[in-house]
């Protein structure tokens, strides 16, 4: 082996380093052309699939809000469904039949984000002059209560058979003589770049933050608030800004959700499970990483959403499952498998599989 | 009128008084030099003034405005710069970053360009690191990234809580040498230090701390010449 050319050797380290480079830096761009073109070939996605992958997106940008608060941040937050779910309601409320607002998507989805994002201050004011513990228990609890009022309020919010039918976006305008509305009901293609494109514009956004002043003083006071304080940032405010800008990202994607599904669907879709998945999937990615974040959710909320319902029909039509025992089923391995997972990776990768790159350069240094 | 006027001020943790009615003023453009033993209270004033522990009693007046009762970023943001006790810089944050957070009261970039550049003229070695993660530099250089951070904020009076400590003899000295040059650019310095001989050898006037309570005052020349301090502080 050592009388191999080195030549040779290095070449195709730097070849291969250069193409993880080319990897690391255009990442963004080469999924946004693989997603934009993907419908156009893959005839699947005109079907469920296409739902499905819809949906898939739809938590990436929640989950790229809720790593504004713990990624950036460095808080704890354990109830992001419930401001996923007010955002949803919000929008149903502002567009379904039985109510008489009905002021189309556009305009519903602007003052649920800034309703969602009002909620937001309103409890983290009081709160977030808490220590770290006290915030999770804050969220936590008012995960529940607004679980629990959606449920209970039934004049209001439908209780269990929650709001419908939700209009789809462009209801009753015609462009080029297609009417938009109804193009979204019929293909889901429709939604699938609505909430691409609405994903890319919150990934742009979150960049943008990430050089901002505002997020440099996040990523301050999550290092160390008395530094950040002598610094002249006001902990307090910051990070109430960081609360308020993870509810309206999240009331975001609630009013996809609701638009995608045309039902704000039961209440329990917005409870701690969600929240918690959301907030594994920002972990499992990396704390405070975009691309982290996005392949947190791929690979967690994908499994769920795409994975397990395809497995469980490839089984059923082999036929090895006709008593429909749980045990045989994917599904019913579920929870099991996306628990294995996480242990794994917090054992063997505790930073995230896409670390952000403060972390990526700190283990570099540590292992040269 | 002093620049900054402490007056009878009493803070404390708990049911502890670390400052017991303590009295002080800086002049502009004064280095003033506060020494004594551990657990004097030398850390607590310091920040009792920045407004991170409250003052209970007496009254701190910068410029002639009361200042105590306002938050931290509020007392920053008037020109009182504190570079706290163990440096803290941001270990996670590129040397460029947490020069940037310095400056984050300014809201001109191109002015925070220009400060960043000053300091970095003032320790060369910061420019040649910027890339780097604070929590890489030797002990040396993160002091001197904690002294340029707090420059760039362009503070009126800026507070230097320990920033020999722990430091080799040579970097003590540059370090030294960089405080010395402050009065000069018109900056008002609290120093606070360990190394007794050497804060009063620089300083215009200093004060003695002991158990919360001002002992002894006056010119740094006469301070060090003065018995009680050399065998409290100096050593033979």
């Amino acid at each position: 082996m050592k009388n191999q050319d080195p030549q040779h050797s290095t070449d195709f380290f730097s070849r291969r380093d250069r193409a993880y480079e080319f990897v690391r830096e255009r990442w963004d761009m080469m999924a946004l052309a693989v997603l934009a073109v993907a419908p156009l070939c893959v005839p699947a996605l005109g079907g469920a699939l296409g739902g499905q992958v819809t949906t898939l997106f739809i938590y990436c940008i929640l989950a790229l809000g809720l790593n504004v608060v713990v990624g950036y941040t460095g808080l704890v937050h354990l109830g992001i469904a419930a401001f996923f779910g007010i955002g949803a309601y919000i929008m149903a409320i502002l567009t379904v039949p039985m109510y008489p607002f009905q002021i189309g998507f556009l305009a519903a989805t602007i003052v649920s984000v800034l309703i969602t994002a009002g909620v937001g201050l309103a409890l983290g004011a009081p709160t977030l002059r808490l220590r770290g513990d006290y915030l999770a228990i804050v969220t936590l609890g008012f995960g529940e209560v607004v679980k629990v009022t959606l449920r209970n309020l039934e004049q209001i919010t439908g209780g269990m058979k929650g709001l419908n039918p939700v209009p789809p976006p462009g209801a009753g305008v015609k462009v080029a003589g297609i009417d938009l509305g109804l193009a979204f009901a019929i293909d889901p293609r429709w939604f699938y770049y609505l909430a691409l494109v609405s994903l890319a514009g919150v990934v742009l956004a979150m960049r943008r933050l990430e050089d901002s002043r505002l997020g440099r003083a996040w990523v301050a006071v999550r290092e160390d608030e008395l530094a950040a304080s002598a610094m002249g940032i006001s902990a307090t405010r910051v990070k109430l800004s960081a609360f308020a800008m993870s509810s309206a990202v999240a009331g975001l994607a609630g009013c996809l959700y609701a638009a995608s599904l045309s039902t704000t669907a039961d209440p329990n879709a917005y409870d701690f499970n969600r929240s918690i998945m959301v907030l594994c999937a920002v972990i499992l990615g990396g704390l405070g990483s975009i691309p982290g974040t996005l392949l947190g959710v791929t690979i967690l909320v994908g499994f769920d959403t795409v994975l397990a319902p395809w497995a469980d029909s490839l089984i059923q039509q082999m036929n090895i499952n006709p008593s429909g025992l749980i045990l045989l089923s994917f599904s019913g391995w579920r929870l099991a498998i996306f628990g294995l997972a996480l242990v794994l990776v917090m054992r063997f990768r505790p930073e995230g599989l896409v670390p952000s790159r403060r972390l990526a350069a700190e283990l570099h240094e540590a292992h040269p | 009128m002093p620049m900054l006027e402490v007056h009878e001020v009493e803070a404390g943790y708990g049911p502890i008084r670390a400052l017991d009615r303590v009295s002080l003023e800086v002049q502009e453009g004064e280095l003033v030099a506060i020494i004594g033993a551990n657990g004097a209270g030398k850390t607590t004033l310091l920040m009792a003034i920045s407004g991170i522990v409250p003052v209970r009693s007496g009254e701190v007046r910068f410029r002639g405005t009361p200042i105590n009762g306002l938050q931290p970023h509020q007392i920053v943001r008037l020109g009182i710069g504190h570079s706290p006790e163990g440096r803290r810089i941001f270990p996670r944050l590129t040397v460029r970053e947490n020069l940037e957070l310095g400056g984050f009261t300014q809201p001109n970039s191109s002015q925070l360009k220009r400060d960043i550049d000053e300091a970095c003229g003032l320790f060369p070695v910061l420019g040649e690191r910027m890339g780097q993660l604070g929590g890489t530099l030797s002990g040396g250089e993160q002091q001197m990234l904690a002294l340029g951070r707090a420059l760039v904020g362009r503070p009126k009076l800026l507070m230097l809580d320990e920033p020999s400590l722990g430091l080799a003899p040579l970097i003590v000295t540059k370090i030294f040498e960089v405080i010395a040059g402050l009065s000069s650019r018109g900056i008002a310095v609290v120093l606070v230090e360990q190394n007794a001989y050497a804060a009063l050898k620089l300083a215009t006037r200093g004060y003695v701390l002991e158990t919360g309570r001002v002992t002894l005052t006056g010119s740094g020349k006469d301070l060090a010449a003065d018995v009680r301090v050399q065998d409290a502080y100096l050593g033979e």
